[in-house]
This record gives C-alpha cells, structure tokens and sequence, in this order.
C-alpha cells in the first residue's frame, strides 16, 4: 500500500515539470511581457513630465529606460536566455521557494499570494462547509423518500442549479440584491468595507457576514446538484443491498438501518470527494471572486494574466496545480482509510 | 385460452428499443423536439433577425438583399454613402406612396449595429428593454436580443464541436489503449495523469490571454482538455468487454482488430460514454461561457452570452444585461439537462431495489 502512495508522490514530479514547462513555454512567446510592460510604463511617467505614478518602473530615468537597468531586469525575468534554459532557471529558484518578483506589486510573489489565501481560504471553507451541511441531509431525505412529491421538487431544484454555473448565479444576487435595479441590501461585493478597521467588534463580525452571504451562495450553488444526487443514489444503491436486508431481517428499525448501517457505507463516495475539495477551497475561485470582486488568489491569478505579471502567474498556476495533484492522492487516501475493502496496487 | 404467447413479428434491436424508451420519457423528448427545432432555425437568423431587408422592390425591380447581402444605398434611391439603411429606407418608400416597398425581418436589427443614431435611443446605453428593443441594448448600442439569438447558435455550436471532437478523439484513443493495454498503455497514462492535473481553466485563460484564439481555436483549445477524460471510461469498458467470449469468437473467426474494436466491442462499450454526452456539452456551454466572461473567449464583435454578462457586471444597474443571457443559458442548459437525463434513462437504467 504504502508502496502506491510513494509511487503517486513520486510520479507528481513529472506531472508537475510537464505543467509548469508548457506554460512557462507559452508565456515566453507574447509580445507585451513584463519588461515591455515596464518599459510603457517608464515612457508614460515621462508623458506625464515627472509625474511619479510609474510605481515599480523608470527610476526617474529621462528617456525611456536606461541600458543597464534593462539589463538587469533581462536578468531577473530570465530574459537573456532561450526559454528552456530561463526554464531551468526558474526552476532552481523554485525548488528554495523563489517565485520571483512580481512587477507589478513590486513584492515577491510568494508574499503576493500567501497574504491572499486567507481571503480565499475563508470564502471556500465556509461555501464547502455550507454546501455539505446542505446536500448530504438533503440527498438522504431524498433517498429515503425516492419517488415522493418532495422528492421530484427537490430534483427540479437540483436540476436548476445544476444548469446555472456559479458565478452566474453570484451575478444575479448582485443585481437582484446589490443596489442596482432591485434591493440594496447586500454590498456590492470585496471583502471587508473600508472602514472596517475603525468598526467596533460586533460592528466588525456583522459587516464581515454581510459581505460574506453572496459569495458563499455562489460558492456552494456550484457542487449541490452533484453532491447531493451522488448522495442520494449512493444511499439507494446501498439500501438494495443484502446486508441491508439481512438487519431488516433481525428486526431493526428502519431509523437504525438506513441511519447507522447503509448510511456509513454510502458516505464513502461523498468522502474521497473531500480531496478534491481541497484544491478548490485553497485556491478559490477566480470566477467567483471576479465577480464579487474579492481580492483573493483567484482574483489574482486572473488580473495578473491581464496585467501580464507573468512571475505571479505562473506562481499561482504552481499553487493551484500542487493542490489539484495533492488532492487527488488525498482522495485515494481517504478511499483506503475509510473503506478497508479498497487495495491499490 | 392459447398456451402460447403472442410473439412479436418484428424484431426490435437494442438501440430501437432504448430510442423508444427515450421517446417515452416526455420532458427529455421535448426538450430534444424543442432544442433541435430552435438550433435548426437559428441557421436562418439572417432571414429573421438582422438589419438587410429581405425583399426590396424599387423601380420595378426586386433586390434580395438578405440572401445577395451588400446593395450600395443610392441604387435603392437612398441619399446616404455605403450600403443602404433599410429600416429607414422603408419609413422612405412608406411615406413616398408609390409601387416601392420593403420587407424587413421580423426582427430588423444587426447583433452587430451600432444603433445610437436610431430616433428612440436617446441618452448614453445601455438601454432599458422597450417595446422595440425587446431585451434593450448593451453598453455600445447593440441591440441585446439579436445578440442573444446570435449567441445561442455560437454557444450550442461551439459545444457540439467540442463535444463531437473529443468525443471521436477520447472514444478511439481509448480503445486503443484498452484494447491493446500494455506499454503503450503504461505511457499513454502517464501523459493523461499530466494532462488531467492541469488547472483546466485558468491553463486555457493564459494560452487564450496569449494567443488570442477564434472559435475554431478555441473549439481545439478545449477539446486538448475534454478527450482526456473520455479515455478513462472507454479504457475500462474495453478492459471488461475483452475478456468476454463474443471477442474470443470475433479473434477466432479471423476478424482484424479494427473489425473486433470498432465492430464487436465499441457498440458494447459506448453505453457510459453516451449517456454522458449531454452532460459534457453543459460542461462545454459552461467553459465558452466562463470565458468569455471573462474576456477570453470568443473574439471581440462575436455574439456572446457570456460577454453580455460581463457589461452587466460593470453596469449593475441594467438588469436587463445580466438576467437575459443568463436566462438563455440557463433554459438552453435546463433542456440539455433533462435530454441528458432521458438518455441517462434510456441507456443505463439504474433499478434500485429497495426493501420496505
């Protein structure tokens, strides 16, 4: 056993090297890369006769960018050198946790990210919490009651959200709830108000759910319809089993049955999920946080595509491909652990 | 009272039988009927929504303009430069009496228009929805119902490409790979574990942010991602059906391996994949959309639901921006849904027994 795990870690390598080359490799080939980026920038301060908005850029240079300044930032984009050795080069920086620097915060990019995660981490957490809370009571009612009025209604629910991604369903909220055209009665999205930090601790906790309602409906709309019908039909598939009808048989009460012995076994299927799960909680959303426009690692990731702030892409594509892969041995982990009849090898 | 039961003349196959079964199942069915009806008439939106005029008549003479496309205006009589204006050229022939006249679509307004200059649109756009304009316009004028219309065969194209792609990509590969097992197997594996760890999305937003794909490049963009996962349904069924005696008999008769794989066993093995089609072509529509939310999508005048939603995030207070695409997405997905869960019925039947 202990043999097929050290396996899959070690097959992450390659995974991982196959990820980050292919998109380091497309990166390399834009025109409009950070040091183009910077250089529009040092010509804009100068536009703008000393006005000093280029923040990370000119160095009060008076025309365009000095040579040895493009040489070195060359140098710490890894510019100088063909893309599979600038490759290599980054890589080594990687392997002590060397992001690099990001241009346009002008910060390392592990700094970048990690003083984002929280955000995300919070908004995911309490969306996963929620959307379990929600489905697995709701996927056994439905089992138990499969075929009932209540059963289809909830179905034709399901159904709905299961046709309406996420973000979308955060975009209607916003208008229906945020003060455009309906009720002005959630903000408009981020994180915190401004103010936040002057607000008394009660006046801090309400205005922290206030923003966080919307985001975690959408959030969790996302994973209800496959959650709760893997629920549901997992409880099924166990209650025609004959272990079922053997402790009907010695004379257990339905509650006992259904409640302690199917339901144990048909919660295996909702657990390996949980390994999934993780890479999503961490990493967020970066759909979601678009559209409440929450500064997390999603948000991130997406803005700085825009911006071309290729060090901090790349280093939340690093983030978020190490979670995917872990999670999935963290799913197959938890197969073995909760289900003793599973043997890989 | 007969001994024997009454035996059917016609012998059903497999697929009638679950074709029927499909039809039985009314919500999907419909959806199917309703679904292909409006995909089938969305290849004449030209005739029904657009600003070229159908059938003109000046001086005697019929143009086409719907069908032969650009007519200079001042040969229709029209005083402007370029090609005539046939909302405001029909006001003209109206007012002027006479045997000229012009049939517009119903819907005579271009996804495409800038319509500012028209009379009813006064103020900065978006616009509310009004009689004329029945779904407003968008944040350039646009009117949003065309775009909707134009969207809606873009979107279910666009999935069915993908879906068609990776499925002929995903099927065959797979079956190969199950068939024949072994090393190149073992390799082909390790490739689809690489490719499958990949963050799908945001991997597709950076190479689209780079190069800049059209449709078509962005039909192949996805389809690099979804052919993936079919390979491990196809991989296993064939695992399972290899070892079953009709493969022996079809090997023992001298059948050639393309004959056993896509002859004997495919028709066997293709029961999980098909029943899961619909639901890839959700997953298709919702990819296009998410993009071009965010931008990365289709190219820039294109018709796009997704796009629209995205003018409604930064103009929150036209509704009207956000709840009509979404309600295209939404009842287009809702039909694919219930079609998906009809073939899900109709192929793969899950009986479940139940005590008490």
């Amino acid at each position: 056993m202990s043999a097929y795990f050290i396996r899959r870690l070690l097959l992450l390598i390659p995974t991982f090297l196959g990820i980050t080359f292919l998109v380091f490799s497309v990166t390399r080939f834009v025109p409009g890369g950070p040091i183009d980026q910077m250089i529009a920038a040092a010509q804009m301060a100068d536009g703008e006769a000393g006005g000093g908005s280029a923040a990370g850029g000119a160095d009060g240079a008076s025309s365009g960018m000095p040579e040895e300044v493009l040489k070195e930032l060359e140098k710490q984009y890894h510019f100088d050198k063909p893309f599979y050795l600038a490759y290599l080069s980054w890589l080594k920086q990687l392997v002590t946790l060397d992001l690099g620097k990001s241009y346009k915060f002008n910060e390392p990019v592990l700094d970048v990210i990690t003083s984002r995660f929280p955000i995300s981490i919070y908004f995911g957490l309490i969306g996963f919490f929620l959307a379990y809370s929600v489905c697995i009571p709701l996927g056994i009612a439905k089992a138990i009651k499969h075929g009932s009025p209540f059963d289809l209604i909830s179905s034709a629910v399901v159904f709905i959200g299961y046709s309406i991604p996420g973000w979308a369903m955060g975009a209607v909220l916003l208008v229906v709830f945020g003060g455009g055209s309906f009720f002005d009665v959630f903000p408009l999205g981020g994180f915190r108000s401004e103010d936040w930090n002057d607000l008394s601790p009660i006046g801090k906790i309400l205005d922290q759910a206030h923003h966080t309602v919307l985001p975690v409906i959408a959030y969790s709309v996302g994973s209800f319809a496959t959650l709760t019908v893997l629920m549901k039909n997992s409880l099924m598939d166990n209650l025609g089993q004959d272990y079922v009808r053997t402790a009907f048989a010695k004379g257990l009460g339905e509650r006992r049955v259904i409640l302690v012995h199917a339901l144990r076994n048909s919660l295996i299927p909702i657990c390996t999920g949980l390994g999934h799960a993780i890479g999503l909680i961490m990493a967020g959303s970066y759909l979601i946080e678009y559209v409440f426009n929450i500064d997390g690692v999603g948000y991130l990731g997406f803005t700085s595509i825009i911006d071309r702030d290729y060090a901090v892409v790349m280093g939340v594509l690093v983030i978020n491909t190490v979670l995917i892969l872990f999670g999935n041995i963290l799913s197959d982990v938890l197969y073995v652990l909760v289900d003793p009849r599973i043997r890989f090898s | 009272m007969s001994t024997h039961e009454e035996i059917p003349h016609e012998s059903v196959s497999v697929f009638q039988k679950r074709w029927r079964k499909f039809k039985s199942l009314k919500r999907g069915w419909y959806s199917f009927l309703l679904l292909s009806f409006l995909f089938l008439l969305s290849f004449a939106n030209p005739l029904l929504v657009s600003n070229r005029a159908l059938v003109v008549k000046y001086d005697g003479q019929f143009y086409f303009p719907a069908i032969s496309g650009h007519i200079e205006a001042r040969d229709l009589g029209q005083r402007a430069i370029g090609e005539a204006r046939y909302r405001e050229l029909k006001t003209q022939y109206d007012e002027a009496g006479g045997g000229n006249f012009v049939l517009l679509p119903p819907y005579p307004f271009h996804p495409n228009e800038n319509l500012l200059s028209e009379p009813d649109l006064l103020g900065s756009p978006p616009h509310a929805p009004s009689g004329r304009h029945w779904m407003g316009t968008d944040d350039r004028g646009r009117d949003v119902f065309a775009r909707l219309v134009y969207g809606f065969r873009i979107s279910l194209a666009f999935g069915l490409g993908v879906v068609t792609f990776s499925y002929l990509i995903g099927v065959t590969i797979g079956a190969i790979l199950g068939y024949f097992g072994g090393i190149v197997d073992i390799i082909a594996q390790r490739f689809v574990e690489i490719w499958s760890g990949m963050p799908f999305l945001y991997t597709v937003i950076i190479i689209s942010s780079v190069v800049k794909p059209g449709v078509v490049g962005l039909v192949f963009l996805l389809v690099l991602w979804r052919w993936m996962g079919l390979t491990f349904y196809m991989r296993g069924e064939f695992y399972r059906e290899k070892s079953k005696d009709y493969v022996a008999a079809a090997i023992a008769q001298g059948e050639s391996h393309a004959s056993t794989i896509f002859r004997h066993i495919l028709p066997n093995s293709l029961t999980p994949v098909v029943s899961f089609a619909p639901f890839a072509l959700v997953g298709a529509i919702f990819s296009l959309v998410s993009l071009d939310f965010l931008g990365f999508g289709v190219p820039a005048p294109t018709a796009s639901w997704g796009e629209l939603v995205n003018q409604g995030k930064q103009n929150i207070n036209s509704w009207h921006l956000v709840f009509f695409p979404l309600g295209a997405l939404f009842s287009t997905l809702i039909m694919v849904v219930f079609i998906g869960e009809a073939v899900r019925e109709a192929f793969d039947p899950k009986v479940f027994s139940r005590l008490r």
